[in-house]
């Protein structure tokens, strides 16, 4: 059985190397650690995503603080924080010396071309979980649909047609719309 | 020009993790504004080369960014600083929440608001969805790709291995390519 310490810092290690395309795109590293250890549960997760858009900081960072801090305390936030820059560290101060040449590498462009496609289906992927735990799931009554989750989901979406890509306007329209449904019963 | 000294640099990073709230693109103004015009570190061809450059490398954008950034004024010690100005208010502001956030949660007004919000980043991937979108189906083989790595995704495989796999499919695509140019 492995150290929890060291268990937590290489997931987090690996959700730093294999993230491709920030923020969002670590989703689908911290649904597949939720689903394999007791760390956080599936709705601690949807709240850790929530409150790690509306800190400062990169919200990729942020999320991988607050999953550490639900694992671990403290230390467990240190520990998943500094495991997920590592390999950027790595990484990155190496190709900084040939950066000019590195995005124009026949390598490196063959290698984004699929890699793209893939990051791009990962999220997509989490899209869908999501949508099913918060909208097809009932949060009060199962297996029924909410349709007061699909109604917030609706007018954000057809928001995106008329707002700026600000994350942070999305999350207080939802935020808002949600307490003032609340009130109609 | 400021003096790229370790505090210096930490301060300006400092800064800007303080201040970057929501993730993307918004770091390319507040750094242009901190390290290209109040600073003069950088020019705004670095910034967007950065930017780009970050797209490209594992991890995340503004973190990557960041040790562009330090390692060019001071190398690895100005990495250091950069990397720990940017996280330092990050790190303190979720703990302060997370020490916080199941009393709060209590208030009925509060855990609404949140719930709502917990829906808007169904919208939120959707946005970025939509951005990696165009950049990445650019043909027939991508999409078919995206459709198969997607099926996959939902049932639940290890996403570690299909960007390891992804690594590979295309080294493989170039070295068969440049065999038969060759």
């Amino acid at each position: 059985m492995f150290n929890i310490y060291f268990l937590l810092f290489f997931e987090f290690f690996k959700v730093g190397l294999f993230t491709f395309g920030g923020g969002y795109a670590s989703l689908p590293f911290l649904y597949h650690i939720c689903e394999s250890y007791n760390w956080f549960s599936h709705e601690e997760l949807t709240q850790l995503i929530a409150v790690s858009g509306i800190t400062p900081g990169p919200i990729g960072l942020n999320m991988a603080t607050f999953s550490g801090f639900k694992t671990l305390g403290i230390l467990g936030a240190i520990i998943s924080s500094l495991a997920l820059i590592f390999p950027m560290m790595l990484i990155t101060s190496q190709v900084f010396r040939l950066y000019k040449k590195f995005s124009e590498n026949e390598y490196v462009k063959s290698v984004l071309y699929v890699l793209r496609p893939t990051s791009c289906a990962l999220i997509s992927s989490v899209a869908i979980k999501l949508f099913y735990n918060l909208v097809l799931l009932n949060r009060l009554s199962l297996n029924t649909l909410d349709f007061k989750a699909l109604l917030i989901v609706v007018v954000l979406f057809l928001l995106t047609f008329k707002l700026s890509r600000n994350p942070v306007i999305y999350m207080f329209i939802a935020g808002v719309l949600e307490v003032l449904l609340s009130f109609v019963k | 020009m400021e003096k790229t000294n370790f505090w210096n640099i930490f301060k300006a990073f400092f800064k800007i993790g303080a201040i970057l709230l929501g993730g993307g693109y918004v770091i390319i103004p507040i750094m242009r504004q901190e390290l290209v015009e109040k600073r003069g570190w950088l020019s705004d061809e670095e910034v967007f080369d950065y930017y780009s450059v970050s797209q490209c490398l594992p991890g995340i954008i503004a973190v990557n960014m960041s040790i562009l950034v330090g390692y060019k004024l001071r190398k690895t010690k100005g990495m250091l600083a950069s990397v720990l100005g940017m996280s330092f208010s990050p790190f303190v502001s979720i703990v302060i929440v997370a020490c916080f956030l199941s009393r709060v949660m209590n208030i009925p007004f509060i855990d609404c608001f949140l719930s709502g919000v917990n829906l808007s980043v169904i919208i939120l991937i959707y946005l970025t969805f939509k951005e990696m979108w165009q950049k990445s189906i650019v043909d027939i083989f991508s999409f078919f790709w995206f459709i198969f790595i997607l099926s996959l995704a939902v049932f639940k495989v290890n996403p570690a291995i299909l960007i390891i796999v992804s690594v590979i499919l295309g080294l493989v695509i170039q070295k068969a390519k440049g065999e038969k140019s060759v």
